[in-house]
């Protein structure tokens, strides 16, 4: 096998970790739509937790996007 | 092939123009556009000839839209933002009447390249910058430093704030491009259901009303989207317009 | 309407004065709850229509901070040949860009320049 085909191909693996982190997200998005519904008084205020864990979650994913770039051009 | 759900965004040359190696043809593109700058003016001129005190019927309808951008222009920049009203009118009927230029069978949709509205979005960012720097000065700067930072953390907030200040006109065009040209290829790839289902006998013709159906409300929800979207546009531009007029407040 | 005011008219015709302000009174007080009720009618419709709207002016304004932060580190590494570090910077700090965006467009966080809110966000939002 060639080394760029190689490339290509660890670059698609890098990006599986963005799945793991599109479960992270539907985990926390549910789980505010979920609570949100019990109690739709405190769903406002708890907005910035939600987007504080779509952060950090989003993160993780987006540290597997950079390993595939990293792969790709650097 | 009639099929194809891209084949409605391919740009084909009407007249052949090359000035120096560069090509200036006249597309497809290039006549929806003058198309729909005629259409507008003459829609607007037509409507507004009369000047009635109690407007007629086309009047009202484009009194609306002035009130409508009007108002929305206000409320985000205050009085002192209405001298930007001709661009954001400008932009917003442009747009809308793209949009629904578009939802005509067999009509290009200007919007659905993402250079035209990268355009679009690059010259509201380019109005934003200079005006900023013109009435501000080395002031406008400030719009990407947030006050009540600690000073260790000024390089790495400015930052932060200058890549979000570029990635502007990148969100802002590519909302609109992606929203019109998946718009477009959903409704092409559900009424090609329609036909290759017809094309297979009786059986084929019952089984094809489901997808009609679906074309149907995809097409209504394309309207909504059209005008949603030149919407959404000018609202945007009315914010960045206020970055432009108070940087910070 | 119109005619119901005539009637009224007629009803409390020897004190028109007083009648006349009790029901401009009373018909301010109608209007203002009808005026109430049409403005919550339009921003429950209006919420309702732009909720796909909104998502995706939220998933796009966070793309675009991600993206614009890779094009950046990438020209970068390529200009002054850091690679590969100009693209690890540029793209977290692009991340945390976009999640600026975000906040701001879901109206957490104010607009730039407006007070020391937004810099408490991105401090705790950074990825690193």
């Amino acid at each position: 096998m060639e080394a760029e085909a190689a490339k290509y191909i660890g670059a698609g693996i890098a990006c599986l970790g963005m799945g793991g982190a599109g479960i992270g997200l539907g985990t926390i998005f549910g789980n505010y739509l979920a609570g949100a519904l019990r109690n739709p008084s405190a769903a406002d205020g708890q907005f910035g937790r939600l987007i504080f864990g779509f952060a950090v979650t989003e993160a993780l994913g987006i540290f597997s996007l950079l390993i595939a770039f990293l792969i790709l051009f650097a | 092939m009639a099929n194809d759900p891209i084949h409605q965004f391919q740009i084909q040359k009407i007249f052949p123009i090359e000035v120096g190696g560069m090509d200036f043809s006249f597309t497809n593109s290039s006549l929806f556009m003058v198309l729909t700058v005629a259409a507008t003016s003459a829609f607007l001129i037509f409507s507004t000839s009369g000047r009635g005190l109690v407007p007629t019927r086309v009047q009202s309808v484009s009194e609306m839209m002035y009130e409508f951008i009007a108002g929305t222009l206000r409320d985000a920049t205050g009085t002192d933002g209405m001298r930007f009203f001709p661009l954001v009118f400008s932009l917003f009927m442009f747009v809308l009447v793209a949009n629904l230029f578009g939802m005509f069978p067999y009509f290009f949709t200007i919007t659905s390249h993402i250079i035209v509205t990268f355009a679009l979005a690059m010259l509201v960012i380019l109005t934003v910058i200079f005006y900023g720097f013109m009435r501000h000065g080395m002031k406008f700067l400030k719009l990407f430093i947030p006050s009540g930072v600690p000073g260790a953390l000024i390089p790495l907030v400015t930052m932060i704030e200058v890549i979000s200040f570029l990635s502007r006109p990148i969100s802002l065009s590519v909302r609109l491009f992606a929203n019109m040209l998946a718009g477009h290829i959903t409704l092409k790839v559900f009424s090609g259901f329609v036909v290759s289902l017809s094309a297979m006998g009786a059986l084929g013709i019952f089984g094809a009303i489901l997808p009609l159906a679906m074309t149907v409300a995809l097409t209504a929800l394309e309207f909504l989207v059209a005008f949603l979207q030149a919407y959404v546009f000018a609202v945007l531009t009315c914010m960045y317009l206020n970055d432009a007029i108070h940087p910070s407040h | 309407m119109s005619s119901q005011n005539g009637g009224d008219e007629d009803q409390n015709g020897d004190a028109p004065e007083a009648g006349l302000s009790e029901r401009r009174a009373q018909l301010d007080r109608m209007l203002d709850d009808r005026r109430v009720e049409e403005e919550k009618a339009a921003r429950k419709s209006q919420s309702n229509s732009s909720g796909y709207a909104q998502a995706m002016k939220l998933s796009s304004e966070f793309i675009a901070g991600v993206l614009v932060g890779a094009g950046i580190g990438w020209v970068a590494d390529q200009w002054l040949g850091t690679t590969p570090l100009g693209l690890i910077v540029f793209l977290l700090l692009g991340f945390a860009a976009g999640v600026l965006n975000v906040l701001r467009s879901a109206g957490v966080v104010e607009q730039p320049g407006a007070k020391g809110t937004s810099k408490e966000d991105v401090h705790k939002n950074r990825p690193d």
